[in-house]
């Protein structure tokens, strides 16, 4: 029908072309801008205020190392992974990170993503920063150091003391070495403090325990879900035991306390109550409540009186917290590594760990100085008592898992979905287990050949 | 009232009675919504929750603007340029290229109508990372080009739908154009696209609300607080593990989100249901 001129197309090419051309031209290298000897390093965060309070502390650093600029850059939880990713992907990786995100520090230095930090701690102490030595270990490898601690949280069991006092009983006590606070002796509390109705706005739960994630809770009652070379051999288990009768019986006893003993919230109230992410715990219907430490921070927002005491003993001697050290990470692809140390060791300094505190709205620091400060940070609760918690919390803690096992965010999220039978009731741990063993054993054959 | 319409009382009422509880049933959320915005932190967690709050906390709108780590004003505005720039690129482009697989038959045209076709199973996350090198290397990183442009280069789902709509137009309509001497363009510009207003309505209110609830892209391309989006912004209150999320100032920021999109339907509803009428037609 119509005709086309050969003119015209060319044209059309051409200015195509053209386009693409100007483009790439005015185009700025998106490598560190540097003007003389100034470098620009980025520390790439959460967005939200616990975490990109940094930005406030940059002034401050930039007049003491007049060399170095910070950038700040961010994303909200859901796409932290993602965005770190596609950055490193395009040659655009940020300088300083932690695994803020899903994945944990296991993953982040299989795939090859941490930069070995040896190199530039000649002459770095930890003792200078007041970091315990062990929890300097938890981040090394081979005797090489990938991560630098900057925040401690353990597991603390919070509660309400309202309920108490209408039911009448004593709080439990803040000192680990007390002996009579046992499991048993929560579960019987519980028990004074459970309505276990159907009507919602009348039920109310003695205790809600929610100590590490679901693979790791078992370790509690002593029963190991992953063999011992897991923690040596850079988090690769070369078995799984969830068939075993003790992790069974771990299992049988932990979702008990919502179907046979009653006196634990079943998921559905748990959302119905909090919403999505939400502690059950903050609505004043759960009087005890073991969860990370985080969750002293919103103490100021509680509509009741609220206690911190010391997780119960439970059939484990040795370990009775879960603790979550979030360390400081330098990505191998950083272009100025001695730089980027300089802005963690400044970060860790006592008088930045205590500001840090205050400006984050009340993150724990690593640096045992700095501490002090904190454990008097939380209006209505006695600083002893919290320091008291947090030293036992120490002392019989074993680290997250999340941050031991390689790929581990998605382990953990096939025991979400492969236990969310069990949490809702609808089957017995006992015949969930060796289901979640078998797809358990194939992801990992999957994802650790 | 005569006597056919007492008869039918009954059932007319039954009608109504069923139409409300519906309504009812729809507005509860929002109604919920609005109710949380108003209150206070304290009293959002109070359970059983109440419908009327005990205090209007206005202030919380007031907040959303003035907080410095919110920055609610500004990436209100980043999200509209975004959505306002995809839906002018997205019916230009895709109405343009609809055009040509519409009205013209050539060797091969099938084939590549397929091919355009074929690109909406590619899952956006697939795309993802070289899209972004792409942009990088053009050194459009941390800036709202890269949400905007390839809207520039139509979108799959459009041109299927705007193709569709454009066979149902009768060809005398050309013939007759042709005869008066308009140009091919003409027969786009001034022929197609008026009589395709409820095919342009429907595109325009999809591109736009995908645009502005469009999470992933921003997040990786955009660096600097002031370029963020209102998504990014929204998923921010909720990014703390280590604190309660501020839900009522999520749910006031929620509200004031949702009436750019009741405006634009509002605007283009009559439009947008006859184009959801009509594109069901063959």
């Amino acid at each position: 029908m119509i005709k086309k001129t050969k003119g015209s197309k060319t044209a059309v090419i051409l200015a195509s072309v053209l386009l693409v051309f100007t483009l790439a031209a005015t185009a700025c290298g998106g490598g560190s801008g540097g003007k003389g000897d100034t470098v620009t390093i980025t520390h790439y965060t959460i967005d939200s205020p616990d975490r990109t309070f940094v930005e406030k502390l940059i002034p401050d650093f930039e007049a003491k190392h007049p060399n170095i600029k910070v950038k700040v850059t961010k994303a909200p939880y859901e796409q932290f992974d993602s965005k770190l990713q596609s950055s490193i992907a395009a040659h655009n990786a940020p300088d300083v990170t932690s695994h803020w995100g899903y994945g944990g520090f296991m993953e982040y230095y299989n795939k090859g993503m941490l930069a070995d930090m040896t190199p530039l701690m000649d002459g770095f102490k930890a003792s200078d920063y007041n970091i315990p030595e062990d929890v300097m270990n938890i981040y090394k490898v081979d005797g090489k150091t990938y991560g630098i601690p900057l925040n401690s949280y353990v597991t603390v069991m919070l509660y309400n003391k309202d309920l108490f006092d209408k039911a009448g009983l004593p709080y439990p006590p803040t000192d680990y070495e007390d002996k009579s606070w046992t499991f048993d002796k929560m579960v019987e509390y519980a028990k004074k403090m459970t309505v276990d109705s159907t009507d919602i706005s009348k039920a109310q739960y003695g205790v809600d325990f929610g100590w590490g994630e679901r693979d790791q809770r078992p370790q509690y009652f002593g029963a190991d879900v992953y063999s011992e070379d897991t923690w040596t051999n850079g988090g690769k288990p070369s078995q799984v035991n969830l068939t075993k009768p003790e992790v069974v019986a771990a299992y049988e006893k932990i979702y008990g306390l919502i179907y046979d003993q009653k006196v634990s919230p079943t998921p559905a109230f748990s959302k119905s109550v909090s919403g999505q992410f939400g502690d059950p715990f903050l609505s004043g219907k759960i009087a005890m409540s073991v969860v990370g430490s985080w969750s002293l921070a919103a103490s100021s927002n509680f509509n009741f009186k609220v206690g911190v005491a010391a997780v119960p003993q439970g059939p484990n001697p040795k370990v009775r917290s879960v603790l979550y050290v979030d360390p400081l990470f330098i990505l191998k692809d950083s272009k100025h590594p001695k730089e980027a140390f300089e802005w963690i060791k400044y970060l860790l300094t006592t008088d930045v760990q205590e500001k840090s505190i205050e400006l984050s709205g009340g993150n724990p620091p690593v640096n045992q100085k700095a501490a002090d400060k904190y454990y008097s940070n939380f209006e209505g609760i006695d600083p002893e008592q919290i320091k008291q918690v947090f030293e036992g919390a120490y002392k019989y803690g074993f680290e997250s898992y999340n941050h031991l096992i390689s790929n581990y965010s998605q382990i953990n999220e096939l025991f979400i979905n492969e236990l969310a039978g069990v949490e809702n009731g609808d089957k017995k741990a006992s015949e969930a287990l060796p289901g979640i063993q078998e797809k358990l054993q194939k992801l990992l054959e999957r994802v650790n050949k | 009232m005569n006597r056919a319409e007492i008869k039918q009382l009954p059932s007319r009422l039954l009608l109504f009675l069923i139409l409300l509880a519906v309504t009812a049933a729809m507005l509860a959320p929002l109604v919920f919504m609005l109710s949380t915005a108003l209150k206070t932190t304290k009293e959002m967690l109070v359970y059983p929750p109440r419908w009327i709050p005990e205090v209007f906390a206005w202030s919380n709108f007031r907040e959303l603007f003035a907080n410095s780590d919110i920055k609610f004003g500004q990436q209100y505005a980043n999200s509209l340029i975004v959505a306002v720039f995809s839906v002018v690129g997205t019916v230009i482009s895709s109405s343009l290229v609809a055009f040509g697989f519409a009205r013209y038959r050539a060797k091969g045209s099938g084939f590549l109508f397929m091919l355009v076709l074929s690109t909406l199973m590619l899952p956006y996350p697939a795309i993802m990372i070289p899209q972004f090198l792409l942009f990088t290397k053009l050194g459009l990183h941390d800036s709202l080009l890269p949400l905007i442009l390839p809207s520039f280069f139509g979108s799959a789902y459009m041109i299927f739908l705007l193709r569709q709509f454009f066979t149902t137009l009768p060809g005398e309509l050309y013939d007759a154009g042709r005869i008066d001497g308009c140009s091919e363009f003409r027969l786009y510009w001034n022929l197609t696209l008026p009589l395709a207003g409820p095919a342009l309505a429907t595109v325009s209110i999809f591109s736009f609300i995908w645009s502005w609830n469009d999470l992933l892209s921003p997040v990786l391309y955009l660096d600097s607080q002031e370029n963020f989006t209102l998504p990014i912004g929204m998923a921010a209150m909720l990014s703390s593990k280590f604190r309660i999320a501020p839900w009522n100032l999520l749910m006031a920021a929620s509200l004031l989100s949702t009436l750019p999109i009741v405006v634009i339907f509002a605007l283009a509803q009559r439009r947008f249901v006859q184009g959801i009428v009509l594109t069901g037609i063959k």
